[in-house]
């Protein structure tokens, strides 16, 4: 078969791959638990969420999108034989380990810019720590609802890392005790307690949510 | 878990899942070629491996075979290699040939030795005398 034929043949079937994937993501979002038949099909009902859960976490679009697209990428690579029902905690422990990965190399280019002499202003005041800037659309002030969710987005960003992580695993993602302590890398009982600080702290900053 | 912490807990997942659907094109546009990239060089990835997974077997059972031909080849080659200087040397230099042993010897010159000796210091005064 020569490449000319090949091609168009390639971009039409990867594009009813993607076509079909997409649906099959839309019947597993409304079926929140329900096991994908295809990774395609699986990346397409977390690649979303698991844009906003990174960021959450680092506060940033560029970085959430690297962020996601390596966790997509570890995930087809090394995991891809492993059973559909275990993809779950594997993606989202693949992705923590990417955020936090993000969190040190964004605390050491923080140091290394104070050290060049860009961690004060001109009177001697101490700058606040280096963050890369975030140019990309913002989708939170254009449409309905976005209000909330912005103010949830500040209370879960101001809570400390470990509670952070029990919370949106456990509530926003909805995985079990068991699946979340995997995802962790800690015991049940941790995320239970990680859990319950931050659920208290944030009853606290939402107190117009009652 | 008392009701008003479900109630926090069931409106925090609606706004995530909402804002997970709200996402701008571009982004989207972006997570989908991301997934699409992942897909494709994990596909790629997968031929290399399943190639090297071929390959390296067969590339071991050359090497044995190799291995296994060079135990064999001396023996042979150590034989011809004591049997070359010998034959060498019948062809070169035909008075310094050795007796024969006594397992190839006709076993005659063993029997008559004291004659062979007699023979040999005659025949040779006999040659000087003339």
């Amino acid at each position: 078969m020569e490449p000319g034929n090949a091609r168009p043949d390639d971009s039409e079937h990867n594009a009813v791959n993607s076509v079909s994937a997409v649906f099959e993501a839309e019947l597993l979002a409304q079926d929140g638990r329900a096991v994908p038949t295809s990774l395609d099909a699986f990346l397409a009902s977390m690649e979303r969420r698991a844009f906003r859960m990174a960021e959450l976490h680092l506060g940033n679009r560029e970085d959430a999108l690297d962020a996601v697209q390596d966790a997509m990428l570890r995930l087809v690579k090394h995991y891809r034989g492993k059973p559909a029902e275990e993809w779950t905690p594997l993606f989202w422990g693949i992705l923590r380990r990417r955020i936090v990965d993000l969190q040190r190399r964004r605390k050491v280019r923080s140091i290394v810019v104070g050290w060049l002499g860009g961690g004060h202003d001109e009177d001697g005041d101490e700058l606040p720590a280096w963050e890369p800037a975030d140019n990309g659309p913002d989708p939170l002030e254009k449409l309905h609802g976005e209000q909330s969710y912005a103010d949830m987005a500040a209370a879960v960003k101001q809570l400390p890392q470990r509670q952070r992580e029990a919370f949106i695993l456990r509530v926003l993602e909805g995985l079990d005790v068991a699946e979340t302590a995997q995802v962790m890398g800690c015991s049940e009982g941790s995320v239970k307690t990680h859990l319950s600080r931050a659920m208290q702290h944030l009853r606290e900053e939402l107190e117009a949510w009652r | 878990m008392n009701s008003s912490d479900k109630q926090f807990e069931k409106r925090a997942r609606a706004l995530y899942q909402e804002a997970a659907q709200r996402i701008d094109p571009a982004t989207a546009g972006r997570l989908r070629a991301a997934r699409r990239t992942a897909l494709e060089t994990a596909s790629t990835h997968g031929s290399s491996h399943h190639r090297a997974r071929v390959l390296l077997p067969v590339g071991a059972l050359a090497v044995m075979a190799l291995a296994a031909l060079m135990i064999w080849q001396p023996t042979p080659h150590q034989t011809d290699s004591i049997q070359a200087p010998a034959a060498m040397a019948t062809a070169t230099d035909p008075d310094s040939e050795l007796p024969p042993g006594a397992d190839k010897a006709d076993p005659g010159l063993y029997q008559n030795l004291d004659f062979y000796s007699w023979l040999a210091a005659n025949g040779s005064n006999n040659q000087s005398k003339r």
